[in-house]
């Protein structure tokens, strides 16, 4: 088999020619397989996908994800997931079988504009996401700061193994909750700390794609390192790592940074 | 009737509670002061058939008006003067929560308030647009068109309006044998006197803030219009939304639309003298 080397892409780039599966993000026209999407081209053992770079959030059952509360019927809110789907939360999920729409008032449990954590629980081509609150951590946010980031750069703001967040979380004493649709809700002791964790989370938006992130961020909220300073100093200059070519390849020194974020998409 | 209205924006209520707590604060989400207005920019000549063209951008709110000049017959009442006729369209593209279709009731809201500023200032002076009196006027039409919605269309139309009109070079009509009007080929300066500016101040929670964006429109209890002219005096008012202003609110809403109103002349004049 042809040795792929991973490389950035663009919508109408051929990744590879030969007998691969395509998997998600690209798409096969006789021999060869094309991108779908802006994003990092890679081969598995199973076949070729593209990791997108940018692109709106597309539902995925299981996702736990935070919505807005935009409307309610008699039967069910309707809940902005600010993707191209816009899914609903069925009353009966939260006032339980013996629902009744004469007897309960929905906009005492949700009101118009509640931000709420829940789990998709069915999407298909077929059908509108539905959502449910019934789980551990799920269910009305009532405090904390949010902001929205996008949904592309979610799993890097969660890290290996929920490194990159654990870390943000700790140097600032807050609670971060992410959606998979790129909503984040921010609450700490101090305002202070929130703020900081904010500028953290909007520096691993903007540079998600870059080497070294971590330690950057570390330098940031003055995590104190056990290596060297001088290496994180050199580090947090800007290297212009930025994406520029559409289909140069990535230099070795980024591909750790790469497989951590691999990693975590395969975990997703 | 496009069922889907730019006040139907929804703000999360994490959100609204940011915003009340920053704007105590005397700061806003976006980082700006109460009264500080976003950066004002204005091209021109952006549409080569017309006989004046700007783009506006304030902020993230995005305007393009055009001006185009024909003869017609002057409205009645008012057969000695040229007629002005003003329009506004927000186009789909300017946001999820526009829809195509006729317009609605905040449009055509826009659309006369933006006219009211411009007509009651007096700023084309219309006397001097008549050719045939009774019969045949010049008729000025200036079509604002938003391509962006990020709040404030007021100012943001009012300035692409009024930068369009000061660009813009007249087709000289010239009357032969007291009837017939004849397009000479020539152009000319509109016959211009003053320059409105038009400053919106909107109320959230106690707290008076200028320029407000899309979310701090949806939040909003009370949005006041106020047009002065080149004298700093007041030329044009609206009031909006359902909440109410105290008396010293309006005072130093007025008094605000008076000191950043200069501000913005100053601009346009500054920005449209380069681009001409």
């Amino acid at each position: 088999m042809q040795e792929i080397k991973r490389k950035y892409v663009v919508p109408g780039d051929r990744i590879v020619d030969g007998n691969f599966r395509p998997l998600s993000n690209v798409t096969k026209s006789g021999n060869s397989i094309f991108a779908t999407r802006i994003g990092i081209a890679e081969a598995t053992r199973d076949g070729i996908k593209v990791i997108p770079l940018s692109g709106v959030y597309i539902p995925r059952v299981n996702d736990v994800v935070i919505g807005k509360i935009i409307d309610h019927s008699s039967l069910s809110w309707q809940v902005d997931i600010r993707s191209c789907f816009s899914a609903h939360l069925p009353a009966q999920d939260v006032f339980g079988r013996d629902f009744s729409p004469a007897r309960d008032d929905m906009n005492k449990q949700l009101a118009i504009g509640d931000l709420v954590t829940a789990r998709i629980m069915a999407f298909d081509r077929t059908r509108d996401p539905m959502l449910t609150i019934q789980d551990k951590d799920l269910g009305k946010i009532p405090r904390g700061e949010f902001l929205k980031i996008s949904a592309t750069r979610v799993p890097r703001l969660i890290g290996k193994r929920g490194s990159m967040i654990q870390t943000i979380e700790q140097a600032t004493q807050t609670r971060i909750l992410i959606g998979q649709n790129g909503i984040v809700v921010v609450a700490g002791r101090s305002a202070e700390g929130t703020q900081l964790a904010i500028r953290a989370i909007r520096m691993v938006e903007e540079e998600a794609h870059t080497s070294n992130l971590t330690q950057r961020i570390k330098t940031l909220l003055n995590v104190p390192e056990p290596e060297s300073t001088e290496t994180i100093s050199e580090q947090a200059s800007p290297e212009g790592q930025k994406l520029e070519g559409s289909s140069s390849s990535i230099p070795e020194a980024e591909e750790q940074v790469q497989e951590e974020e691999l990693e975590k998409g395969d975990k997703e | 009737m496009s069922s889907s209205k730019r006040s139907t924006i929804i703000v999360e209520h994490l959100r609204k509670q940011q915003m009340r707590e920053a704007i105590s604060r005397s700061k806003r989400l976006d980082g700006r002061d109460l009264d500080e207005m976003r950066t004002l920019e204005i091209e021109l000549g952006i549409i080569g058939k017309a006989d004046g063209s700007s783009r506006v951008r304030l902020g993230n709110s995005e305007v393009v008006a055009g001006v185009k000049v024909e003869t017609g017959t002057p409205f009645e009442g008012l057969e000695n003067k040229g007629a002005l006729i003003l329009s506004a369209e927000v186009l789909p593209i300017a946001s999820p929560y526009v829809e195509p279709g006729p317009p609605d009731e905040e449009t055509i809201e826009l659309a006369r308030v933006v006219d009211r500023g411009v007509r009651e200032s007096e700023m084309v002076d219309l006397d001097k647009l008549a050719l045939i009196p009774g019969k045949v006027v010049y008729t000025i039409f200036v079509d604002c068109s938003i391509i962006n919605y990020d709040g404030n269309l007021f100012d943001a139309s009012s300035y692409a309006v009024v930068s369009a009109l000061m660009s813009s070079k007249l087709p000289v009509f010239e009357v032969q044998d007291g009837e017939a009007v004849v397009n000479t080929g020539k152009k000319m300066d509109p016959p211009l006197t003053t320059i409105p500016v038009s400053i919106t101040a909107v109320k959230i929670g106690d707290s008076v803030i200028l320029d407000p964006t899309a979310e701090e429109e949806a939040c909003m209890d009370a949005r006041i219009t106020i047009t002065t002219n080149s004298e700093g005096k007041f030329a044009a008012l609206q009031k909006g939304s359902t909440g109410s202003f105290t008396i010293d609110q309006i005072k130093k809403a007025a008094e605000i639309a008076r000191i950043k109103g200069e501000e913005v002349r100053t601009k346009i004049k500054e920005l449209t003298s380069n681009g001409h």
